[in-house]
């Protein structure tokens, strides 16, 4: 797939790159193409008005990921947009800013998802976004030194913050004052409902929630500059395992793999293709069953009998998972060009273990039906509670289970086919409540589709010849794409639209490797969900989300 | 002779024991019975909390819990206490000093208190029951409300603002349960005609109706079971057990207003809860469930202290069930079912059943 095949591709149905052009007239100054989508360079100073022209007149309504990086002569931003109802139609909007002073306007007037985007561009590159309404730092603290992604950054720089700046952190709520009704609470960064180092600051009005405001960055372990320090072939593949850690490690492993193999032109062969969709399928129900279990946590308190339940059952996908890769959480799997290795010998013996489990998951279903969805109190604590509408939903770029819950119908598994599931039979679940109920419905729904997926590729892996079992397609030793080659690809995680965006600069490493994270974006959304709400409501609003820290840190 | 030691209390028995009479006899008497009772409410709280509790929860949850240290594990109690009674007391900065001392004492202290009307029935020659006033029921009600003051006092005291919530909430929500409950507790007031706890257990000792020659006694549970319904639910938002456990809400507000006890004071507060679960099953046992009385005649060799207890440790496997099984409702739900439902309910059942008794009985 080089670039000149791929363009007329994706911009088949939709307009062409020049169409786009045209709409945005004197704006583009230059076009730089990427793998995956055509870039129009626009001056930093006509941002809104470009992607308001792209979202208004062309239909690009998500604003997938904002990249930013820094060359020897500039610095860049790149705002990765895609349509919810054809996520296969891409633009990219390529904002060059100066070197001296790296100043470019702000995308949030135009796309909310853009706040915390531009937030951690400024963070961890040290762009400077005008018209930004918050341009704080938002994964390191506050008193840091630098930009660390940007190039004169010194690594060896000590970060010594003095006492001063660090004395007591939560001095600032403890004022008392006088005219004040509302109460300001730090929930986190330890505390049972936040399922990880999450700090949430609540402002509370009584009972009622009247802001909250999220805190990330506690569990931020340099996940991208990792990445980009590592080779292509082999040595990035491990990482994606520790993004989103919650059993969801093959979904995240595809989307490195999908995002290199087109970088790189690299072919997977067919029953590979199969043995990938059945092990991210498994994940997805791992996770999903996770999800549930901390959803039943949040709801109905620490000693919750579905809570074990579910995990119970993640074991069970785990221990399927476990005899398939070899281990039960950092799988490292995937390779490019397909898997590591076969299903285990003897084959049977796992069919038969997976179909075991299979056909004893409806019974399992069933009850969580009985004990979750189907119980009255559980109704009326989540129905109509935690309100995402549609458009806000569309706005932050919230994807997954999040948007499906709030009648977005839009999976990348069936809207930018991967894999092997366009050759499957499965459904997209929609529910258009968008509540907290929705979204826990949508979540257990599709545990039942993931099952029905791996049955059909257990069917098949079954039957497939022995002689035309090839896990791996023949990849060089060594990958070097061309200088200057850029892709952005994305997969369906276990929480949304997990994308990777990558430059090739002629080297064996990628010069930047930027993570599009569903919870990032997800959990962007809490605000709009929890503001005006009960206390409880928006643990219930937190949990329903699924964030793991991990994947919204990296 | 053996006759009116059944009916002699438990103060009067010991003191007859001792051979003593008049006021040192009632205070010898009443301070040994007072202690024997209290005892004997301790030791099934070890047994229900650090032992029962795990097994049954993890009962429901396909689990096997504690199982190493003596039969079914039961002798973890041992090492528990030690592990909790040799935890560092942290005493936070800021904490209203007497009230925050004060507040894990006086939550089981109430409980305690509310057992000395409860007719446990008899072992042997041995009678349960330490007093038995005229006013029984409602000194039970009073001493139980008790409670409510050591949540607010924890939960204000404590200087922390997840405490307070739950601290307001325990106040909130015992307020709009606590009239149900005693409005439903009165409609049985009105059947037995007496507040005096012997007298209630006594009026359900008739048949209600023999099919097959099995009589069915006429607890109040069975003669006015809607009663018995709404006092189960009013008791079990009085106790703070799910649904109704948003005082602790953990997952939300940490641990409401024990969030900042450890050591000691949080085993004090882990107590009174426990006993204040087991003063709950004796009050909907001597209310409803006959007190001491067999199910069923024939079973009646067995002694009525043992059945007393079964039917509390039923109360407290009720909880438990709840526990593992039902989400909790929000506060503002909650408070809308007690004004707008339950009070609305056991009023007319009050008046429904004041004026069936005054009709047809």
């Amino acid at each position: 797939m080089s670039l000149e095949e791929q363009l007329p591709e994706t911009v088949a149905e939709g307009q062409s790159a020049d169409e786009l052009a045209e709409l945005l007239g004197d704006l583009v100054i230059d076009r730089d193409d990427h793998v995956n989508a055509p870039g129009f360079v626009i001056r930093p100073d006509t941002v809104q008005d470009a992607l308001r022209r792209l979202r208004d007149d062309a239909g690009f309504d998500h604003l997938s990921c904002v990249t930013a990086q820094e060359y020897e002569d500039r610095y860049e931003s790149i705002y990765h947009l895609k349509k919810y109802n054809d996520p296969t139609q891409e633009a990219n909007v390529i904002v060059p800013a100066d070197k001296e002073h790296p100043v470019s306007q702000s995308a949030e007037p135009v796309f909310r998802t853009a706040d915390w985007h531009e937030r951690e561009a400024y963070d961890l590159i040290g762009i400077d976004y005008e018209e930004h309404p918050d341009l704080r730092r938002i994964l390191l603290p506050d008193t840091w030194q630098g930009h660390p992604l940007s190039m004169d950054y010194d690594q060896d720089q000590p970060q010594i913050v003095s006492l001063r700046e660090h004395a007591n952190p939560l001095q600032e709520d403890q004022r008392s004052d006088s005219d004040s009704d509302t109460m300001f609470l730090n929930i986190g960064p330890h505390h049972p409902a936040t399922h990880g180092v999450l700090h949430v600051k609540a402002t509370l009005d009584g009972e009622q929630v009247a802001d909250v405001e999220s805190d990330i960055g506690y569990l931020h372990r340099c996940e991208e500059q990792m990445c980009q320090t590592k080779t292509y072939r082999h040595q990035i593949m491990p990482y994606p395992d520790r993004w989103d850690y919650i059993s969801a490690g093959l979904l995240n492993e595809w989307a490195y793999a999908r995002a290199a193999e087109d970088l790189n032109d690299i072919e997977v062969p067919e029953y590979a293709q199969i043995i990938r969709t059945m092990g991210a399928e498994l994940c997805r129900m791992a996770a999903h069953f996770l999800a549930l279990g901390t959803f039943a946590l949040d709801v109905y308190g620490d000693f919750t009998a579905i809570f074990m339940y579910a995990v119970r059952d993640r074991e069970e996908v785990q221990n399927i998972l476990e005899d398939l890769t070899g281990q039960r959480l950092m799988f490292n799997y995937f390779r490019l060009g397909g898997v590591v290795w076969d299903l285990p010998e003897p084959r049977e013996e796992f069919f038969e273990m997976t179909r075991d489990y299979l056909d004893r998951l409806p019974e399992h279903l069933e009850e969580y039906h009985d004990l979750v969805t189907g119980n009255e109190i559980l109704q009326m604590r989540t129905i109509d509670t935690g309100i995402l509408p549609p458009e806000v939903a569309k706005s932050y770029g919230a994807t997954g289970p999040v948007a499906r819950g709030s009648g977005i119908d839009y999976d990348l598994r069936r809207d930018d086919p991967y894999g092997y599931y366009d050759e499957l039979d499965w459904d997209v679940i929609v529910k258009d409540g968008c509540d907290n109920y929705s979204r826990l419905l949508v979540r257990m729904l599709e545990v039942e589709q993931s099952a029905k997926i791996v049955e059909q590729c257990i069917d098949l892996l079954e039957d497939w010849p022995e002689d035309e079992r090839n896990i791996q397609s023949n990849v060089p030793r060594t990958l070097r794409p061309d200088d200057d080659k850029e892709i952005y690809r994305a997969v369906e995680g276990a929480k949304g639209e997990l994308g990777i965006y990558m430059r090739a600069d002629g080297t064996e490493k990628p010069a930047r490797f930027k993570i599009r994270s569903p919870c990032f974006s997800n959990l962007q959304t809490l605000p709009e969900m929890s503001n005006g709400e009960f206390v409880p409501d928006m643990i219930a609003a937190l949990g329903s989300l699924d964030i793991v820290l991990g994947e919204v840190d990296r | 002779m053996a006759a009116p030691l059944q009916s002699a209390l438990l103060p009067e028995q010991i003191a007859n024991a001792f051979g003593l009479s008049g006021v040192l006899g009632e205070i010898v008497g009443g301070l040994i019975g007072a202690f024997l009772i209290a005892n004997i409410m301790l030791a099934m709280t070890a047994i229900a909390g650090p032992w029962a509790k795990r097994k049954i929860t993890a009962a429901f949850t396909d689990r096997i819990a504690v199982n190493r240290i003596g039969p079914f594990g039961i002798l973890v109690i041992i090492p528990d206490a030690v592990r909790l009674l040799s935890k560092e007391l942290i005493v936070p900065e800021g904490v209203d000093r007497p009230s925050w001392d004060l507040a894990p004492i006086v939550l089981p202290a109430s409980a305690l208190l509310g057992f000395a009307v409860i007719p446990m029935g008899n072992l042997g020659p041995i009678n349960f029951h330490l007093a038995d006033p005229e006013a029984g029921l409602a000194i039970v009600f009073a001493f139980a409300s008790i409670a409510s003051v050591s949540l607010i006092m924890a939960g204000y005291s404590s200087n922390n603002k997840y405490s307070l919530m739950g601290g307001l909430r325990a106040v909130a929500q015992n307020i709009a349960y606590e009239i149900p409950l005693i409005i439903t507790a009165l409609s049985v007031v009105i059947f037995a005609g007496t507040l005096q706890m012997s007298e209630i257990v006594a009026a359900q000792t008739d048949a209600l109706v023999t099919i097959a020659g099995i009589s069915i006694p006429a607890w109040y549970a069975f003669v006015n079971p809607f009663a018995f319904v709404l006092f189960l639910v009013a008791n079990m938002a009085e106790i703070g057990r799910n649904p109704f456990d948003i005082p602790e809400a953990p997952t939300e507000i940490v641990a409401g207003y024990q969030t900042e006890y450890s050591s000691v004071y949080f085993v004090l507060f882990y107590l009174g809860e426990f006993i204040h679960i087991f003063l709950g099953g004796a009050i909907m046992a001597v209310v409803f469930l006959g007190g001491a009385a067999a199910p069923i005649s024939a079973l009646s060799f067995v002694p009525g202290f043992v059945w007393f207890v079964i039917k509390m440790w039923a109360f407290f496997l009720f909880t438990q069930w709840c526990r593992s099984a039902l989400p909790r409702v929000r506060i503002d739900q909650l408070i809308e079912i007690g004004w707008k439902g339950m009070l609305v309910l056991s009023f007319a059942n009050l008046v429904l059943t004041a004026v069936i008794v005054g009709v047809l009985l």
